[in-house]
């Protein structure tokens, strides 16, 4: 009988260790699941090739890359974790240009590095490249729609995984000062009713960048004090792009813009290095 | 099996069942004629920055009473206003809405022969207007600014810029257009995003002129970053459901709405045949289906086709001529030349809106998405002769199969009951002989025919009940000892 108990706690030991030793694995399940949720609840195209090939060229290259410069080899994870931000949003009509983001996603990683990091965000990376560079690759915003379920999902997991990796002062930040600063001109100036500006925070884009892809551990300022300016910076530049020069996709733009600034917020603010897996004192 | 394509169904005017009325704007009346906005049509043509928008007109009321209110970007020309032939709208609806597809079986048991390809044309739509005398423009100073004044075709347009919303709540109903008490709330926020008003009403004198008994349609192109349709300004009379067909032309691909989900309508389905004389209910009652099941705001796709000049395959099938360069050119499509000139992507979307699920205006956005798509529903007309041979009767034996499978996907796809499914479904069974008939019954197991067969299933249906008691006493048995 103790044997038993004793297996069984071991079991429980090794799963706990597995989901909660690496907060990458709390972001894989979740990640995965939203795009299950896409697939089988809100009509998204079942594009399994699309997936597999960014998913291959995410993790090869990253592989590769790794080898290159001897990186650790549990990276393949953020690899994956990337290959999923990527089949989330950016749709593209070939299927080189899904193959192509997850290059240039992973490859900004190893080629464009200040002070021993990465400087840009690889899916956020891999987007705008794609887009700039060719003219077939687009993020669909509307592909969540809008309901309450979804910012309940979104939240309770987004939640779970943000308290792991500590960086939910980033998301907060972000969101606040843009809804501040949207309620300011939406509802307050222009006059419009709450409800249209709920509509735009209930969307599903808007939260997947704000829980999972601004909060990078590796990509966000070390210092906390940093992070909030860092998160409230890219607010302001998302609410000018979206309202004056209506860039529906302004979050991504905005984060991308702000990626540089990061290396100066760690030069001139002090803050302890990220680790995925906690290591022990 | 081998099908054979015979004839093709459009139905255009399930679309006017479906209740007809206004589009971005909101229809305005003097006289309290009640004027219901339940359905529009809207050709939107997208390059760059350039923007056409074409706005069909089922005004039903009294000529004079019709005035409409759009808000846009910009200060439009004279030239950038147009007025366009109403045929163009029909056109474009019969060719891309949703399509019944007929095919017809062969007989196994007979040798093969051609049949002809037919096309039905689309129902032509009639229209009824009244004729009356229109008033004149009065002009008034509420902060209100008469940005610019046009006479294009029958009507008299006014491009407005406002101060704020009261001063022209105020100067409107001076000038005779009645506006509905929550229209207010609705031009405040356009009028500080610095939008101009389309204001438009009817010349009588150029109407008479004109030899046209319906109003037509009007068309605006402007340049602005924007491509969005304000739809909030139509729900101000009319809180209900509103449907708007958008018909969207673009150089690179699929067109899409950025602040609501686009979700593509169900689509190459087989359907029983007794739902051709209805195809229209039936198209009426998939898409109120599909419309609740996705909570009531989604955009529904319902056709996506590269429309070039030069690509020969523009549909599979055609329920219509397909456009060719005089109604691009109506429409606005501006690129398309005698010899083809650049791609024309064709994307048709069917959005049906109310206040509480659609807050915001329509955004768009041009994507490279080429795919096809289209709404094709299929229906099959069964082989005729006899099956007095092998294959013939596993042909009859499939046949059932399959319009059971029809009439379970027509009950999930409209929410109809299938009251007459059952005389569908066993249409051909008196022509099967006895052993497929059993296999029908039980697809699984083959029955002897005739008595013996009933006498197996009594056995075997005597001995599922021994069963059941036999192992509860043994049970009780084993617990007493």
């Amino acid at each position: 009988m103790e044997r038993i108990l004793s297996l069984r706690s071991d079991g429980l030991k090794k799963l706990h260790q597995l989901i909660l030793g690496d907060a990458r694995h709390f972001q894989l399940i979740y990640l995965s699941s939203f795009l299950v949720f896409g697939i089988y609840s809100l009509g998204w195209e079942l594009e399994v090739t699309r997936y597999l090939i960014i998913a291959v060229s995410c993790v090869l290259t990253q592989l590769v890359g790794a080898r290159i410069v001897g990186a650790s080899p549990s990276s393949w994870k953020s690899a994956l974790i990337t290959a999923l931000g990527l089949s989330l949003l950016l749709h593209s009509s070939a299927l080189w240009i899904s193959a192509l983001s997850g290059v240039l996603a992973i490859g900004s990683k190893f080629i464009l590095r200040f002070n021993g990091k990465h400087i840009f965000n690889p899916a956020n990376f891999g987007i705008i490249l794609c887009i700039l560079l060719t003219d077939q690759a687009w993020v669909s915003p509307g592909q969540w729609g809008s309901d309450i379920i979804l910012i309940y999902f979104f939240g309770a997991a987004a939640l779970m995984v943000l308290l792991k990796v500590g960086r939910i002062d980033t998301s907060l930040a972000f969101i606040l000062t843009l809804f501040a600063l949207e309620a300011t001109r939406t509802v307050f100036y222009l006059g419009w009713g709450w409800d249209v500006l709920f509509h735009s925070f209930s969307n599903g884009s808007l939260l997947l960048f704000t829980f999972f892809m601004i909060t990078d551990p590796v990509t966000t300022p070390k210092s906390k004090k940093a992070r909030i300016i860092w998160a409230s910076g890219i607010a302001v530049l998302s609410f000018i792009l979206s309202q004056w020069f209506f860039v529906y996709t302004a979050p991504i733009w905005a984060l991308f813009i702000a990626a540089p600034f990061t290396a100066i917020f760690n030069k001139t603010m002090k803050g302890e290095t990220f680790h995925w897996i906690p290591t022990s004192k | 099996m081998k099908y054979r394509i015979i004839a093709l169904l459009l139905i255009s005017g399930i679309l006017s069942a479906l209740q007809v009325n206004a589009f971005c704007g909101f229809y305005v009346a003097k006289a309290d004629a009640k004027l219901f906005n339940n359905k529009s049509e809207i050709i939107l043509v997208r390059d760059g920055n350039r923007t056409v928008i074409t706005m069909s007109n089922d005004f039903k009321g009294t000529v004079k009473d019709f005035a409409m209110v759009v808000p846009v970007p910009v200060v439009l020309r004279e030239d950038q206003i147009r007025i366009v032939n109403r045929n163009v709208f029909d056109a474009l609806d019969a060719y891309s809405g949703p399509r019944l597809v007929e095919y017809y079986d062969e007989n196994p048991c007979q040798p093969v022969f051609e049949y002809m390809m037919d096309a039905v044309p689309a129902m032509a739509r009639t229209m009824n207007k009244e004729i009356d005398v229109a008033e004149d423009f009065a002009e008034k100073d509420l902060g209100v600014t008469i940005e610019a004044k046009y006479t294009v075709g029958e009507y008299d347009i006014l491009l407005l810029s406002a101060k704020e919303s009261s001063g022209l709540k105020t100067w409107l109903t001076q000038n005779g257009y009645k506006i509905p008490a929550s229209a207010e709330e609705v031009l405040e926020p356009y009028i500080k995003s610095n939008m101009k008003f389309f204001v438009v009403k009817v010349n009588i004198d150029k109407f008479l002129e004109s030899t046209s008994e319906y109003l037509n349609p009007i068309q605006i192109e402007f340049e602005h970053e924007r491509f969005m349709l304000p739809i909030r300004l139509g729900m101000a009379n009319s809180p209900g459901e509103q449907d708007m067909i958008v018909y969207a032309f673009t150089k690179q691909g699929r067109v899409e709405c950025t602040n609501y989900r686009t979700v593509k309508i169900p689509t190459d389905r087989n359907i029983p045949l007794f739902v051709q004389p209805k195809f229209g209910d039936f198209y009426k009652a998939l898409f109120d289906n599909a419309y609740t099941r996705e909570a009531k705001r989604a955009v529904f796709l319902e056709y996506a086709w590269d429309v070039s000049l030069q690509n020969p395959m523009k549909c599979d099938p055609c329920v219509g001529p397909p456009p060719m360069q005089k109604e691009f050119q109506e429409a606005g499509v501006n690129w398309v030349n005698s010899w083809g000139g650049e791609p024309v992507f064709f994307t048709r979307l069917h959005v049906r809106y109310t206040r509480d699920r659609f807050p915001q205006d329509l955004n768009f956005q041009v994507t490279s998405n080429t795919e096809r798509f289209q709404g094709r529903y299929i229906m099959t007309h069964p082989a005729s002769g006899e099956f007095d041979c092998d294959a013939g009767q596993s042909y009859l034996y499939e046949l059932q199969n399959k319009r059971r499978k029809e009439v379970d996907e027509l009950i999930a796809m409209t929410g109809w009951e299938g009251k007459n499914a059952y005389n569908y479904i066993h249409e051909y069974s008196n022509r099967m002989n006895d052993e497929r008939r059993n296999e029908v019954l039980f697809p699984f197991i083959k029955l002897p025919s005739g008595p013996a067969g009933m006498l197996l299933v009594f056995l075997g249906l005597l001995a599922t009940i021994l069963l059941i008691p036999e192992r509860k006493s043994s049970y009780s048995r084993k617990t007493i000892e």
